[in-house]
């Protein structure tokens, strides 16, 4: 290969320099400054050291009790990422086996669905949800998050069992399994990479969400983004302070996500582009 | 496989995306033409006070056997359409007339008196205001804003990395998913805290002589809006037109050095169409999911300045009550985006049919 000029390389690595402080520095700074107090954490001048306190981290989970909102996405994660994805797992198996014109209609209304801004759905969640005296649970939040995440699940695992020969399945048939039985057992086993995937971007999506969980519960059942949310106007110092240590203790677990994960995250993101 | 049991597989999923995606819509649409009021009583009360008993006239709502108050609904047609759009066409319209029930007041006075200063102020507010159009002019502008910054930024960054050393691809692949799997509020946040006063950038920009207050005028907190935007998505067009680079075909590459073309050439006539299906698809999903905006016009502007299709919804329905208003206001939101979607309808459309 060709030896590329110094002035070129230069152009390529001060570029990626400037993104990489870009990309950072939003999260490195907030993480900053979660570690001071008002005064330090925005002044003028702007101080690049001071003393670090962890009193914004125990006023939060401790006094505010944060860690009420960290089980409510552990429940809230967890439950939409087990159902969603025995379900949508089921759905795109048949997706990827079945040669109608029935499972291309399911793909394209999937697809519609997808695109579907969420507010849109808030008015009759509401007045669904306040008829039957569900609004505010657990199950309703987890149920809705598994729709909505429904049609990109069947999307994408439809596109991993794809690539699994029909001829395994097949074989398996031949040999006495029904259509369920060679599906758990034969088809499962091979497919963890693409369940894997699947699952955080299932994860993340519940993980994330702001819109549907600060809509649909309460203040002892939220999640924490809806938590945080308190942040946006906070008036006392304080409160901003707490806010920027939320910020904080909400992403660390997704950092520790992209350090394990980094490989499926990257499969994941590119997978619904080779299939289109 | 059977449909049979094509059926019983996909049961499940569709019974899910059933009951709380496609139902929910028809109820939305069903709730758009109609409104609900709280029925009204006027009961003369007898109040014992220190200075003796007298008769008090008072409005209440009407209550149910169940305690519940009793609210009487009725077809208003397009009239929450006229109000979201800001059109007043025969001058009395049930809508503007009577506000909404709301939710908790439970039927008291205090509701009551909530519910009349609610429609005063909303008449005032939105007197010949087009609400949804100024939201869809906004969400139409971050669109076509965000999406050349996206693809062009991502595709330098994409070729930077593919000719940079192989030991920092990992780390820049790593460090570049950050600001794309970050939760949109938290993401949204850091940024403000950055902009804001006091903040870290307006500090730096001051030794450029650079004085604004980026969150207290339109134009910089939607240019704000924009750059998280950018900084938000733009990991996903890299990482996937990076992935896109990894597959372009080397002899053809090879063959065009041979043939003596410049390295502006290859890009141009190699792998650029080789690219062109995957900035497709980049450009309409971020298409799909730019309509979408919500999370930084709530934390950076709280709609003081500018709204979006999603906002619009979420505040009428939140801070005025109206579930119908809102249900007018996401009908056309769904038509919004079903009008964007169908050039993606018909790419997947022509290419899954040659599939079944």
């Amino acid at each position: 290969m060709k030896k590329q000029s110094p002035a070129f390389m230069l152009l390529i690595y001060g570029g990626l320099v400037i993104w990489l402080l870009l990309a950072s520095l939003p999260i490195v700074w907030t993480a900053i400054i979660s570690l001071r107090q008002y005064v330090d954490a925005f002044s003028v001048p702007v101080k690049w050291f001071a003393p670090i306190t962890f009193e914004n981290y125990s006023r939060l989970w401790i006094d505010k009790e944060f860690y009420r909102n960290f089980l409510n996405t552990a429940i809230v994660t967890i439950g939409t990422v087990t159902i969603s994805l025995s379900v949508g797992c089921v759905a795109g198996y048949a997706l990827s086996r079945y040669r109608g014109s029935l499972g291309f209609w399911l793909l394209m209304i999937a697809l519609v669905f997808r695109a579907l801004p969420h507010s849109t759905l808030l008015p009759s969640f509401f007045t669904i949800f306040d008829a039957m005296g569900i609004r505010n649970s657990y199950f309703t939040l987890i149920f809705v998050l598994v729709a909505i995440n429904q049609p990109f699940t069947i999307w994408m695992l439809r596109s991993f069992f794809i690539n699994i020969p029909q001829e395994l399945d097949e074989a398996a048939m031949v040999d006495g399994c029904t259509r369920f039985q060679a599906f758990r057992r034969v088809i499962i086993p091979v497919m963890w990479p693409g369940l894997v995937t699947t699952g955080l971007f299932s994860f993340l999506l519940a993980y994330n969400d702001f819109l549907l969980s600060s809509a649909l519960t309460n203040a002892e059942k939220m999640t924490m983004p809806a938590a945080i949310a308190n942040a946006i106007n906070a008036e006392s110092e304080a409160l901003l302070m707490q806010g920027v240590a939320g910020a904080v203790s909400i992403t660390i677990p997704l950092l520790i996500l992209v350090a394990i994960f980094q490989k499926q995250i990257v499969s994941g993101l590119t997978q619904g582009a080779v299939k289109g | 496989m059977k449909t049979r049991s094509f059926l019983q597989f996909v049961g499940p999923s569709v019974a899910l995306m059933l009951g709380l995606m496609a139902l929910p819509l028809i109820i939305t649409f069903y709730l758009s033409v109609r409104n609900c009021t709280l029925q009204m009583e006027v009961v003369t009360e007898t109040q014992s006070g220190p200075f003796g008993t007298q008769e008090v006239v008072t409005q209440r709502a009407k209550t149910g056997s169940d305690g519940r108050a009793l609210q009487s609904c009725s077809f208003v047609g397009l009239d929450y359409f006229r109000k979201v759009l800001g059109v007043y066409g025969g001058g009395s319209s049930a809508a503007s007339e009577a506000p909404p029930a709301e939710a908790d007041t439970g039927g008291t006075v205090a509701g009551t008196a909530a519910a009349s200063t609610q429609k005063s102020q909303d008449a005032k507010d939105s007197k010949g205001k087009n609400e949804f159009w100024g939201a869809l002019r906004f969400t139409l502008l971050y669109v076509l804003a965000t999406t050349p910054f996206i693809l062009g930024i991502g595709f330098a960054l994409a070729l930077a990395v593919n000719h940079a050393s192989p030991k920092i691809k990992g780390f820049v692949i790593a460090a570049s998913l950050l600001p794309f799997i970050i939760t949109p509020v938290v993401g949204a946040l850091s940024i403000k805290w950055l902009f804001r006063d006091n903040g870290l950038i307006p500090y730096l920009l001051s030794f450029v002589g650079v004085k604004v207050f980026w969150m207290a005028q339109a134009w910089s907190a939607q240019l704000l809006i924009i750059v998280y935007g950018i900084w938000h998505v733009m990991p996903f067009a890299f990482i996937v037109l990076y992935a896109g680079l990894q597959s372009v075909p080397q002899d053809s590459l090879e063959a065009a050095t041979i043939d003596g073309a410049s390295r502006w050439q290859k890009l141009r006539y190699v792998t650029l169409p080789h690219l062109m299906p995957l900035i497709i698809f980049v450009l309409l999903i971020h298409v799909m999911d730019a309509y979408r905006v919500f999370e930084p016009v709530l934390v950076l502007t709280q709609g003081a300045f500018t709204t979006s299709v999603q906002y619009l919804t979420y505040s009428i329905l939140l801070q005025e009550n109206n579930p119908f208003k809102a249900s007018a206001a996401s009908v056309l939101t769904i038509f919004g985006i079903v009008v964007l979607l169908i050039p993606l309808l018909r790419k997947t459309w022509r290419e899954q049919r040659r599939g079944f």
